[in-house]
């Protein structure tokens, strides 16, 4: 009996082999019965809706102009030559790369300092991990709300603290609308970054720090000799996970400046809605749209690649 | 003398060492409450506070007037109810089968790696790529603006999440027990509803509320699919853009209400944190 344990299912057990029927083919295919349901819904709706947008990247599809005439590359024409598109994709990268850049500083700054045990460390856990189970819409509008004036309570704390008084229109004045972004981005991000590498540094034998301390290695020396080669993997994980999200910033967008002053602050996610659910350039949306997945494609295979390299050595 | 003249040194090096570390973790302790504890703080304040200086952050008559408002007047109650109900629904059917597809993996290697790699890449389209065209699909599927609709794309982009952290779930367990009931006689069926998913429960709970989470927080696909009718709670707020009217009250008691469930339920779960935020990459 024992020869047919772990064969992959595609063997039934002896006795059952009489109780021929759906059982026993329910049994000799259990393995792939059991994935249909998620298989089958995500080709429903993610493959297949792709696909269907591969056709649409070619056709007239604009609510303003019936029909669906073939138009060859008509619809990337459009969004390349679109000033809104260019600046909404360079707004997009730096944007992410410095979102992602403070969220990695502080959240390693904090996961060193949350390292060690101490009184109350798990009541403050909790609180460092609030932002991560909020609406990105909530954090926009709680942040817009405590920024802007004349209701936020922010230009009267900075007054206090620089002792003159502040008058700063967070999300309408130059530059002060990226920085509301940043810190309202930085404020939900932070302990995701804080929380992964809190768990790499747990996984750092501990032996390597007691060889530290014997060879009297001063704090920098650890830290830049063992902490970090030996922290490598996570933070590369950490990075790649929390910029393939940071590229995709909409809400705190839409909620705290709907992409103004002027176009100022629109992402390539809050371009595209733009164009496709508020112009309903449906056909112009969705070439950007296959322009972004292609260039994102491009640094998912670099991150993800060396992301296999790292995990196996 | 020389214990004499090292100690002072000895706990000044401490304490140095130690301000950072203190200064650090308090100043992002109030990094986070602040922002909360004034939105909180708000939706009970009288409309008379709200422009005071300086700010008030003790309101002396706090009231509920907002509450009722937000839910009623601005249909809050609605978007709750709503909701409640796509998120409850997506959970239940992401997680049965985002079990069933990890235990298939994790036990046959079904798909031998490339499945789960292709799962995993589900996780990291944009949701505009996807939104554009399901958007024309619902408008002549008749699935536009429906709780039925909003519930499969959920429970589509939720999979990824149970798929993963169930994967990483199953491969921790061992696999004895399951193939001791096999030799017992029991079907495949059996081993798994009777001794895989009871010793998994505890990660399919984790899992549920993560993707319980990831629904109750989602704007994108709600804003772009629906309209009057299977609307959710975060697109409310766009009633309160701008703030016309400076409904800066209703605006707090409706992101107050929002987001106590999901915070109750994140800190539950927080042993599984690691794991539902890398999707098992990481064990934590």
């Amino acid at each position: 009996m024992t020869q047919y344990i772990g064969s992959g299912g595609a063997a039934p057990a002896l006795g059952r082999r009489q109780e021929a029927g759906l059982s026993a083919w329910a049994e000799r295919y259990f393995r792939w019965l059991i994935a249909l349901p998620a298989l089958l819904l995500i080709l429903a709706l993610s493959v297949y809706p792709l696909l269907f947008s591969l056709w649409v990247n070619f056709v007239n599809y604009d609510f303003d102009i019936p029909g669906h005439d073939f138009v060859g590359l008509q619809n990337f024409v459009d969004v390349v030559s679109d000033p809104n598109a260019r600046s909404a994709l360079v707004v997009t990268a730096v944007l992410s790369v410095i979102n992602v850049a403070i969220e990695f500083v502080l959240g390693l700054s904090l996961a060193l300092a949350m390292a060690k045990t101490f009184r109350g460390r798990t009541l403050i856990m909790s609180i460092l991990i609030v932002p991560l189970f909020i609406s990105p819409v909530i954090v926009g509008q709680s942040w817009a709300l405590f920024l802007e004036r004349p209701f936020g309570p922010a230009n009267y704390i900075l007054g206090e603290i620089l002792r003159h008084p502040v008058n700063i229109s967070w999300l309408t004045e130059s530059p002060w609308y990226y920085v509301a972004i940043i810190i309202a981005d930085v404020w939900q991000w932070t302990p995701f970054m804080f929380v992964v590498l809190l768990a790499g540094l747990a996984a750092i034998p501990p032996n390597l720090y007691e060889a530290a301390e014997l060879d009297a290695l001063s704090t920098w020396a650890t830290f830049f000799y063992i902490t970090i080669p030996q922290l490598a993997p996570v933070i590369l994980l950490a990075i790649t996970f929390r910029l393939l999200d940071a590229v995709r910033l909409f809400d705190v967008i839409f909620m705290m400046t709907g992409g103004g002053p002027g176009t100022a602050t629109y992402t390539v996610s809050f371009y595209l809605y733009q164009v496709g659910f508020q112009q309903f350039h449906l056909g112009v949306a969705t070439a950007g749209s296959w322009i972004f997945l292609v260039l994102l494609s491009v640094v998912i295979w670099i991150l993800v690649r060396r992301l296999l390299r790292a995990e196996k050595s | 003398m020389a214990d004499a003249a090292t100690r002072p040194l000895r706990i000044r090096s401490r304490a140095t060492a130690e301000l950072p570390r203190i200064l650090c973790i308090a100043g992002f302790v109030i990094f986070v409450l602040v922002p909360l504890y004034w939105m909180v703080v708000t939706s009970i304040k009288p409309t008379s506070d709200y422009l005071a200086l300086p700010p008030v952050w003790f309101p002396a008559e706090p009231t509920i007037v907002h509450y009722t408002a937000a839910l009623f007047s601005y249909r809050g109650l609605d978007g709750l109810t709503n909701s409640i109900i796509i998120a409850s629904a997506s959970t239940v059917l992401s997680t049965v089968f985002g079990t069933l597809m990890a235990y298939s993996m994790a036990r046959f290697n079904t798909g031998s790696g490339h499945l789960a790699f292709w799962v995993l890449s589900q996780r990291f389209l944009p949701p505009v790529a996807t939104a554009l065209p399901l958007f024309l699909m619902f408008r002549s599927w008749h699935l536009y603006d429906t709780h039925v609709g909003l519930i499969i794309v959920y429970t589509v982009m939720t999979l990824p999440l149970s798929v993963w952290m169930m994967y990483a779930y199953f491969r921790q367990l061992p696999r004895s027990l399951e193939d001791a009931a096999l030799v017992d006689g029991l079907s495949r069926w059996q081993a798994l509803w009777m001794v895989a998913v009871p010793l998994a429960a505890p990660g399919i709970v984790a899992a549920a509320v993560f993707v319980f989470v990831a629904v109750w927080t989602e704007f994108f696909f709600a804003l772009v699919l629906t309209s009057r009718y299977a609307f959710t709670l975060p697109t409310v707020f766009r009633a309160f853009l701008g703030f016309q009217g400076a409904q800066y009250g209703e605006a707090c008691a409706l992101a107050t209400t929002s987001l106590v469930p999901s915070i109750v339920l994140g800190i539950l779960v927080q042993r599984h944190l690691v794991r539902g935020l890398t999707l098992g990459a990481l064990r934590g």
